[in-house]
């Protein structure tokens, strides 16, 4: 691809002012937090369930205005540091998508079970701190969304190559856009001032072999992002199972039936978050 | 300086009546300030010459110092930037007076140190407004602390004496960090802003979590910070507090170090020696009933308290239970 063209795609996505989400999650934030009496705790647990809102909170808390960019990684602790006032200045600034396409819905419900999937998967592994695999899984899509957002006339190409030619959405991004969301992520993460963990868990999860800093991350997302696909909890953009790398279980030390365990608590987490809908 | 708030002056929002030095030879405009505000709300002194300001100026500083640009022995943006040199006086606020040709014809605005100015024919309201603007504005950004912008050292005494003067009951927290040096000294001073920056919004968030209360948190400068709030939600907010920061603490660390649990950094000695994460210490005196009679009171209690905290090396607080002080009733950590 020209360098040119994709330097002009780049800055677009960049230029991402006004990112909507869905306004299920949204509204009933509004609600809690006008409330005196809801507590930092119930607040980002339902923060944590939407992609754009995390994303959103944790670019605020990661801007050098606060003083630590960079080193915020748990939604829970973006909220105390920004502090109610705040984020009710980002609940009234965020909008809602105008067309709600069964896509969109689909997208939310995948991240938010990549979410549940890679945090399983971090336990399993006995990681520190899962909660911010959690946050990972949940963003490892946002570059989907952002270039849905910022590159409109490009979405209809890249499901249109979905399904004639039976790719993955990764691969029908490449041949639309020249990149992939991984990449997208990336330069989010740089942009946004994201921890380095959460953005190797982002641009890496679809080549976890090649990460350098926090291969770790990077698998669990891998691996969690592969399960949502097997358990067909929400929609990814393409109906295909991805290629589950071995290096990835093999670098957290998961054998068959440490991944079993997983698949058996995950199909009991997922039967319990069913009903819970985006739309 | 009266201890006592000036109800009148107060009417304004000021907590004693303000000083104003002017420097005009203009004096039409000199009558015209001091009467513009009763003597209770602003006092004004007037100066014809600029010379014979100066040493007024440094031995006595006033709180807004108005200078005509056309003084008849100097020019008045001299007798501004001798007061600005010096860092003892440059958060003294100056409006500078200048005439609507001197505002046409332009002048460097950036290397005057002034605050605001006022354009000849000088109108009453705008004066008004222009002075208790300045005033106002001066006070709010005079003792910030420069990195997190909190209300510093002067405030803190002013607002703790206020308090005590009024008899109200309060509890005051000193909150350290413990280990902030040796952090300091191995990741170096930017990385110690970040954790200063994070403890800051910690404790305006959670003192603001309590519903409904009047509060005030200060930087003391360094890793000292205050805050008041009333006797009877401070042990929730410290319990708050204590354990919120141990939960963010962590992300400030390198993983390694964050994994071990601990720094490695050379002593004063130049050995190498192990430290623990840092820690919040906090340690609560009581005003009940109008049991501190004076700031130093307080600050002299907390700092024997301090140093029963620091006993314990993790994040913990310690309330001042002298003179049988009932302690608050135990309260719940809701959530």
């Amino acid at each position: 691809m020209a360098e040119d063209l994709r330097t002009e795609r780049k800055g677009l996505i960049l230029a991402v002012k006004d990112l909507p989400t869905l306004p299920k999650v949204l509204d009933e934030v509004a609600r809690l937090v006008e409330r005196s009496d809801s507590s930092t705790d119930e607040v980002a647990k339902l923060i944590a369930m939407d992609q754009v809102l995390s994303a959103k909170v944790l670019k605020m808390v990661n801007s050098p205005i606060y003083g630590f960019p960079g080193r915020i990684s748990s939604i829970q602790h973006a909220l105390v540091l920004l502090g109610f006032n705040v984020l009710r200045g980002i609940i009234v600034s965020t909008s809602v998508f105008e067309i709600m396409s069964e896509n969109m819905v689909g997208l939310w419900e995948h991240s938010l079970g990549v979410a549940l999937a890679s945090s399983t998967v971090a336990r399993a592994a006995g990681l520190r701190d899962p909660e911010e695999y959690s946050v990972a899984g949940l963003l490892h899509d946002l570059g989907k969304v952002v270039a849905t957002v910022q590159l409109p006339e490009l979405k209809g190409e890249i499901e249109q190559a979905v399904k004639t030619k039976d790719l993955l959405y990764i691969e029908a991004e490449k041949e639309v856009m020249g990149f992939g969301h991984d990449r997208i992520n990336a330069w989010l993460a740089d942009h946004w001032k994201l921890p380095p963990n959460i953005k190797e868990g982002l641009s890496h999860h679809h080549k976890p072999h090649l990460a350098q800093l926090y291969p770790d991350m990077a698998c669990a997302v891998h691996i969690g992002d592969f399960m949502a696909r097997v358990f067909e909890y929400g929609f990814g953009g393409d109906d295909n199972v991805t290629y589950l790398r071995p290096e990835a279980l093999k670098r957290l030390k998961l054998k068959p039936v440490d991944v079993e365990r997983i698949l058996d608590h995950l199909s009991e987490q997922f039967l319990e978050i069913a009903d819970l809908s985006f739309s | 300086m009266s201890r006592e708030t000036d109800t009148r002056a107060a009417g304004y929002g000021f907590t004693r009546p303000q000083l104003v030095t002017l420097l005009t030879p203009d004096a039409e405009f000199a009558a015209l300030m001091q009467g513009m505000w009763p003597e209770s709300v602003m006092q004004v002194s007037h100066f014809t010459r600029g010379r014979r300001a100066i040493e007024t100026l440094f031995n006595d500083p006033p709180d807004l110092l108005i200078v005509d640009g056309e003084l008849a022995d100097m020019p008045g943006l001299d007798v501004v930037s001798l007061v600005k040199s010096e860092n003892v006086y440059r958060q003294l606020p100056v409006i500078y007076v200048i005439s609507q040709e001197e505002l046409e014809s332009g002048r460097d605005w950036l290397a005057a140190e002034i605050d605001d100015f006022l354009a000849r024919p000088l109108r009453p309201a705008e004066i008004r407004a222009r002075v208790l603007l300045t005033l106002a504005r001066a006070s709010r950004s005079f003792d910030a602390n420069p990195l997190t912008r909190l209300p510093g050292n002067t405030s803190i005494i002013h607002r703790i004496q206020e308090l005590i003067d009024r008899r109200e009951d309060f509890a005051l927290a000193y909150a350290d960090l413990d280990h902030f040096k040796s952090f300091n000294d191995k990741y170096g001073f930017s990385r110690g802003d970040e954790v200063l920056m994070m403890t800051a919004r910690v404790i305006v968030n959670t003192i603001r979590s309590l519903p409904g209360i009047r509060s005030f948190v200060g930087h003391v400068g360094g890793d000292d910070f205050v805050f008041i709030v009333p006797p009877e939600v401070v042990e929730t907010a410290c319990q708050r507090l204590v354990a919120t920061f141990d939960n963010i603490v962590p992300s400030f660390y390198d993983p390694e170090d964050r994994e071990r649990g601990n720094i490695q950094s050379t002593d004063r000695e130049g050995r190498l020696r192990t430290f623990p994460l840092m820690a919040i210490s906090l340690a609560v005196v009581f005003n009940r009933d109008g049991s501190l009679k004076h700031y130093g009171e307080a600050s002299q209690i907390a700092m024997s308290l301090k140093k029963k905290a620091k006993e314990n090396p993790t994040s913990c607080y310690v309330l001042d239970q002298r003179r049988g002080d009932a302690p608050p009733p135990p309260s719940d950590l809701p959530g």
